[in-house]
């Protein structure tokens, strides 16, 4: 029998990684609303912007807002300690940036070539992905019994077709042009955000704070993105376009900006609950995404009701996926799996193993430093937050129809969400 | 496996393989870069 405080240590720690599950699936939710706002700016945006520079100039918010918001957090003193610790991990942050802004371009082509109802659920297959990498070298769903492997895969094919049915209840037409370009397109998109996930997951098992990891990856995501930018229109062209669409720069950056804190929240249940869990949670964000268009920009106005009932189906399908995977979390043994995973990593690369371990927990080392905040992170702050007012003063509302009512009701779900998942955080992990 | 993590030492362990070797001999870096290089071709192919 073992003796008592060796007993009481493994109930503690059993209930420390319920609690870490647990704040793990309600960041998954919070990723999933957080991210389908990002949506909402940029509906805000009229036509006639090539939507490489839409893309470009949201990659620009986003960059502000990943080194600004790590800033405000936790300080980037923190950042350097997590470098200085796993330099390593850089490379895959930058990886991974890239991985985001080359899909993200296909997903523009794809749209373009085969409409949004089929593209969609193509590179939705993502989570699918994320779900194989996560068991194949994460040790995701090891030992996890066949009732919890077939909650999450079960699940997630499930979001998979209740993904379809919205997608093709939100879309106002038929595909553009019926081209085998643009399903590759989609499954190009899926096939790389779903990779992206190795990297997130590594960066997690070696104890790499989430907030560090987005800094890094955002250097791959803008410089890909500037890089593409500019090969597909050419500098001046792009230069041009910049200057003409100065008027809803603001509303791109403030969708950029949005959507940097939905991938926090994500970035977070990644870290917490595995790839195979958060990644189809924060899938959820099509859901979240067509409220927006349907409550707030009257998307559906006067469609019929088979489109109604399509997106009511899809989304109840949706949930029943979400619910699947949210209580289907990993039991001791698994979690067991992923610390061995864990310690592969440490050895590998030298990361001082009672590091990784602190971090798996989301708790500092003994006698780790404390994050502060100094000059530079304040002057990151108030420079992003310049840009941001900068471009908020040549910015112009556009002159559309949208309802004010449910964007206050949907935005006070954000911000509760914000504020539980950020506070639940906190007092959990004090962000680490 | 808790045995594991209580072998660990509190400082780096010391690795004698070069670090960009690690990196190099690391499937999970080769995956994402060779779905990066697929990507790119398949960016080129449909433009």
């Amino acid at each position: 029998m073992p003796p008592v405080s060796s007993s009481h240590a493994v109930v503690q720690d059993a209930s420390r990684a319920r609690k870490l599950q647990l704040l793990g699936i309600l960041c998954g939710f919070a990723a999933g609303a957080w991210l389908g706002a990002a949506e909402a700016p940029t509906k805000l945006v009229s036509t006639g912007i090539s939507p490489m520079v839409i893309s470009f100039i949201m990659v620009i918010g986003v960059f502000l807002a990943r080194w600004s918001l790590p800033a405000l957090i936790l300080g980037t003193s923190s950042v350097r300690a997590d470098v200085r610790r796993a330099p390593h991990l850089i490379i895959w942050a930058l990886l991974a940036g890239c991985l985001w802004a080359v899909a993200n371009t296909l997903t523009i082509f794809a749209i373009r070539d085969i409409g949004l109802s089929i593209a969609f659920p193509l590179w939705n297959s993502n989570s699918l992905l994320g779900i194989l990498w996560g068991f194949l070298f994460f040790n995701e769903l090891r030992q996890a019994g066949w009732r919890r492997r077939a909650g999450v895969l079960g699940g997630a094919l499930v979001m998979c077709a209740g993904a379809t049915l919205l997608a093709v209840a939100s879309s106002g037409r038929g595909p553009a042009a019926h081209s085998l370009h643009g399903v590759w397109a989609a499954l190009g998109a899926g096939i790389l955000w779903g990779t992206m996930y190795i990297p997130y997951r590594k960066a997690y098992l070696t104890g790499m704070n989430p907030l560090s990891f987005v800094t890094f990856f955002s250097f791959g995501e803008l410089g890909m993105m500037a890089l593409l930018s500019v090969s597909s229109l050419g500098l001046a062209p792009l230069w041009h376009e910049l200057q003409s669409s100065r008027t809803v720069i603001f509303w791109l950056m403030l969708g950029g900006f949005v959507w940097v804190i939905g991938d926090v929240f994500q970035q977070y249940a990644a870290k917490y609950i595995g790839i195979s869990r958060g990644i189809p949670l924060s899938n959820s964000n099509q859901l979240w995404g067509l409220l927006w268009g349907i409550l707030v920009f009257g998307e559906l106005h006067g469609r019929s009701t088979s489109i109604y009932l399509e997106v009511i189906g899809g989304s109840l399908l949706m949930m029943l996926g979400v619910g699947a995977i949210a209580f289907s979390s990993a039991t001791g043994q698994e979690q067991t799996r992923w610390k061995e995973a864990a310690i592969r990593e440490s050895d590998r690369y030298g990361v001082a193993a009672d590091f990784v371990e602190a971090r798996m927990d989301g708790r500092q080392v003994l006698g780790e430093a404390k994050p502060s905040r100094g000059g530079l992170d304040w002057l990151l702050v108030v420079a992003a937050t310049s840009v941001f007012v900068i471009f908020a003063t040549m910015a112009r509302v556009p002159q559309m129809s949208v309802a004010w009512g449910p964007a206050a009701l949907l935005t006070a779900v954000l911000v509760l969400f914000l504020v539980i998942c950020g506070l639940a955080l906190w007092r959990t992990t004090r962000f680490n | 496996m808790e045995k594991g993590w209580n072998m660990k030492a509190t400082e780096a362990n010391s690795n004698t393989r070069g670090w960009w070797a690690n990196v190099f001999s690391d499937i999970h870096f080769w995956v994402p870069v060779a779905v990066l290089m697929g990507g790119l071709l398949l960016l080129r192919f449909i433009r």
